[in-house]
């Protein structure tokens, strides 16, 4: 054998190394992963290992504030409950609630503040240190405040209640300025303004669906997006199978079928706008068919006169047999209960609409009893949900005074405007000229990208903070909201954060407080003392109400006794004023709240992009929905792109045929269309709230959010729409069974009311 | 006409040579690998134990000393995991007792640091497996059934397979109630 020369020598040795590592790795490839058992510096009193603590608190994801309980394991919150014993919720939770653990762990939270270094929006964020973000912004609000300067800040919040909302108001004040806000799109102002006109009322009813018999709701989508979907679940659930030998009907007035209109026995398509002019027509009919005889009768006949049955029945569209039919089962169905919302209350005659709708409650002696409407005592804390609430004009306002340069600070707390204002506001330019904006979001959002100093605020889940649901459950009734784990990142409450700002500012003497627990402690101190007559001291009363995650009183209000007589003169519902010409704008535009996405604040969750949308089981995106007829009048089918055009602006989406709209009125789910939402919400649909006319509600100044016309275009485009659901017909598989509902005859035949069908497209 | 392969032979000779060098070097460097066991529960049965960050023998504390396993693993009995002592009973006792010693002055270095100690898992079952020590420990079954003579082991190593078949051998001596159904531990 030839001896190896000097290259073979190196090849060899090279080959053998190369080999020799590759055996390494290999096996190293192979290795279960080393697992480590990590112990605690110091053991946590408050839980063992491997066993799950629950923690009641407060969801936050919407405003009905149900009770929840949270739980938890190692310190980390696992999964939310409702609290069975908190009135609101009864141990329920929605979807939304459900998703709250999105919100605790979202990877776009923002972890630390941030301050704008360079000019304008150009600048970039760049991370600084608490004490210094405090300091910065504390700097620019003690010298508006020392100049007397105080109104040029202003301080724009989601709707809070409790200590929080009192917080922000002693806060406010404490700086000169008048300028508090709350503003939320799907705050039910409308109903407040009619409440408080019929009733004399500033907070609104409780409504007992849960003991009526008979339910008709004008546009309120109670089961879905309306005020307190999980509680009013529970009383549609109780109503319908939890009495032995009384099964509640339920009657939905809405021009596009909702959630809840599919849950009901008759879905009734009124032309939209015309709700209120439909209730009064039912009234017309109980009060001349003698369903009503109280003193008042004179006057309500009166007012009343110009509703007879047959002139409703033009303007509705909805036939006389059957708003008569209607009106003879309210009055003789005890107790029977009438709720109005969304977008009923939302047309250009909003507030007449809900006035005409709960008048009705009125009119059959529905109020204060059970399965009818009872009303809420004060708010223990605070003023009450609708004090501060901004309305459309409001914001305008606003808006206005900020281009006019009256604005220097503005500080913003978990509120979107950009988002949920119409484009034709203008709200991102007027912002752009406030020389400093300051966020407390949690996230990055629309408005919060425009901050110049973000000081972002613990998730709800984090902090401590109270609520007293409004609507209340008609008795006084909260819950403290206690951190369930420890923060996971570099963020403050927002309550913590005033806190902060105050002693920067020296306003010690008028809050001097520590912190939200202690400032909290300090509050239900008051509560402790409202004639608690137990002995076992705050302490333990504080432990209690911890524990059991709710605190209530038992005493109900005494009623108003009647309605002032001015006020039955003044009932009355104009037709509806859309924006828009019907020549060039065939169609009525109606957005609705997302079922899961709420006003677009959820659109950064995943469980709720994930969720299917009830009706369509559209998953993802955002759709425009159209009645077969109009669909294929127009040659278009699903999936084909639409521009929607509203004299303000245009948005384009697919459509979604759907069978349960009226031919005249083209429906989009609000809460898509996010570009600076994080990861999950950016990029996905339209929001339609862009395209919406200025219009406004003239009593209240809020926006009119259902009184936009549009036209459609077809853009020749077509895509495939996300959907869980296959085919939308039965195909003789008899998965849906339905029967005549017992209306009489020819009368089903009409769109105007249908009984529950799903009519073949 | 006959075609030899030998020439080609002739060619591939010195690359024959190199692959089977390299084919050495490979299952030298798969078993040299053996020597920087980490702490693999599959590689570890039967075998050494790993190597742990501070080197504690449950022989002078377990053995010796007759400590209770349940005085260190105190959630054995009410949790299902069993729990690693904090940092915190680690120093309670060693702040006293020898402290001066090199590991136990890491201990403590630890303890000043607040700073968990990495030990690294000997015993570990899949995800897919719900075992309660809760159960086990309440029902009287010996920590030694499981984890072998622990009080005997200065480096904790592997003396049980800890697999399904031990599990059901065990079940069925003792006629554990719902012991065989598949949803006890596969839930």
């Amino acid at each position: 054998m030839s001896s190896i020369d000097r290259r073979d020598f190196l090849k060899l040795v090279g080959a053998g190394g190369v080999g020799a590592g590759a055996g390494f790795m290999l096996r190293e490839s192979i290795k279960h992963p080393t697992q480590h058992l990590i112990p605690y510096p110091i053991p946590p009193e408050e839980f063992s290992p491997g066993i799950a603590t629950w923690y009641n608190t407060v969801c936050s994801m919407c405003s009905a504030g149900c009770g929840i309980s949270v739980r938890t394991r190692e310190g980390r919150a696992k999964k939310i409950e409702g609290n069975p014993a908190h009135p609101v919720s009864q141990g329920r939770l929605c979807a939304r609630g459900q998703a709250g653990l999105h919100t605790l762990y979202n990877p776009d939270r923002l972890t630390g503040p941030l301050l704008r270094v360079g000019e304008g929006e150009s600048g970039e964020l760049m991370p600084v240190t608490w004490d210094e973000g405090l300091s910065q912004l504390a700097g620019r609000l003690n010298t508006l405040r020392d100049d007397g300067q105080g109104n040029r800040i202003c301080f724009l919040s989601e709707g809070v209640r409790g200590h929080l909302a009192e917080l922000f108001e002693l806060f406010v004040d404490q700086l000169g300025s008048s300028r508090l806000l709350h503003y939320d799109f799907a705050h039910p102002q409308t109903l407040y303004a009619a409440i408080n006109r019929l009733f004399g009322e500033t907070h609104l009813p409780y409504y007992d669906l849960r003991n009526t018999r008979f339910l008709l709701s004008f546009g309120a989508d109670y089961l879905g997006s309306w005020i307190s979907p999980v509680h009013h679940g529970l009383g549609f659930g109780h109503s319908r199978q939890g009495r032995d030998e009384i099964r509640g009907r339920f009657v939905q007035i809405e021009p596009r079928m909702s959630l809840s209109g599919a849950a009901a026995d008759e879905w009734i398509a009124a032309n939209p706008g015309t709700e209120g002019i439909l209730a009064l027509g039912l009234g017309n009919h109980i009060v001349s068919q003698g369903g009503y005889q109280g003193a008042d009768r004179e006057e309500w006949a009166a007012s009343l006169a110009a509703y007879s049955v047959e002139s409703v029945a033009t303007q509705t569209g909805v036939p006389a047999a059957t708003i008569a039919r209607l009106a003879e089962t309210f009055a003789d169905t005890q107790p029977s209960l009438a709720i109005g919302g969304g977008a009923a209350g939302n047309y250009s005659n909003g507030v007449d609409t809900l006035v005409a709708v709960n008048a009705l409650n009125y009119l059959v002696g529905n109020l204060g009893r059970e399965g009818g409407l009872v009303f809420n005592p004060e708010p223990i804390v605070g003023r009450g949900a609708n004090a501060s609430q901004a309305t459309y004009s409001s914001m305008l306002d606003l808006a206005r005074d900020a281009r006019q340069g009256e604005i220097d600070v503005l500080i913003l707390n978990q509120t979107n405007p950009v988002f949920t204002l119409p484009g034709a506001a203008d709200f991102r330019e007027a912002l752009a000229q406030i020389p400093l904006i300051v966020s407390l979001s949690s996230f990055m959002d629309e408005t919060t990208s425009m901050a110049d100093l973000i000081l972002p605020s613990h998730t709800y889940l984090e902090s401590w903070g109270d609520d007293f649901p409004e609507p209340g459950v008609g008795f006084s009734a909260g819950a403290i909201s206690q951190p369930v784990v420890s923060p996971l990142y570099d963020t403050r409450a927002t309550g913590d954060i005033i806190l902060g700002l105050a002693r920067e500012l020296s306003l010690t003497d008028a809050l001097p407080w520590s912190d939200m627990e202690e400032y909290l402690q300090e509050g239900w101190r008051g509560i402790y003392a409202r004639g608690s007559t137990e002995e076992e001291g705050f302490e333990a009363f504080w432990t209690d109400v911890l524990k059991a995650g709710v605190w209530g009183e038992t005493t109900r209000r005494v009623l108003p006794a009647s309605v002032d007589v001015s006020v039955i003169e003044s009932v009355g519902v104009e037709a509806p004023e859309f924006s828009g010409s019907s020549d060039t704008y065939p169609f009525i535009f109606h957005p609705y709240l997302s079922n899961t996405l709420n006003d677009g604040r959820d659109a950064n969750l995943p469980w709720m992009q994930e969720v299917p949308d009830p009706l369509t089981s559209v998953v993802y995106g955002s759709w425009v929905e159209l009645n077969p007829t109009t669909a294929s009048e127009m040659g278009l089918a699903e999936g084909d792109v639409v521009e929607v055009e509203s004299p303000h602006g245009k948005v384009a989406a697919p459509v979604y045929v759907y069978p349960a709209i009226m031919p005249n009125v083209i429906a989009m789910p609000i809460g898509q269309g996010h570009d600076e939402y994080g990861r999950y919400a950016n990029g996905r649909g339209v929001n339609p709230i862009q395209i919406l006319s200025p219009e406004m509600e003239p009593e209240t100044g809020g926006l009119a959010w259902a009184a936009t016309r549009v036209r459609l275009t077809p853009t020749g485009q077509r895509i495939d729409l996300v959907k869980t659901g296959g085919v939308s017909r039965d195909l003789g598989r008899e998965i849906i069974q339905t029967t005549e509902s017992g209306t009489g005859s020819g009368e089903t035949a009409s769109l105007h009311s249908i009984p529950i069908t799903v009519i073949p497209t | 006409m006959a075609v030899s392969i030998v020439p080609t032979l002739r060619i591939l000779k010195p690359a024959a040579l190199i692959v089977g060098v390299a084919f050495v070097g490979l299952i030298f460097g798969y078993w040299a690998n053996a020597a920087f066991t980490t702490g693999s529960y599959n590689t570890l049965y039967p075998g050494p134990g790993p190597e742990q960050p501070i080197n504690f023998s449950h022989r002078i504390h377990a053995g010796d000393y007759q400590i209770e396993c349940l005085y260190c693993h105190t959630e054995a009995r009410r949790s299902t995991s069993a729990g690693v002592p904090a940092v915190s009973k680690c120093a309670g006792c060693h702040q006293l007792v020898v402290p001066e010693r090199p590991q136990i002055r890491m201990v403590l270095e630890y303890w000043e640091n607040q700073e968990p100690i990495p030990w690294v898992k000997v015993h570990d079952l899949p995800d897919f497996v719900y075992f309660s020590h809760k159960r086990h420990v309440l029902a009287g079954v010996d920590c030694q059934t499981c984890h072998g003579p622990v009080e005997t082991m200065d480096v904790v190593s592997r003396m049980a397979p800890n697999q399904m078949g031990q599990c059901l051998t065990c079940h069925r001596e003792h006629q554990v109630e719902f012991g065989l159904d598949c949803l006890t531990c596969h839930k």
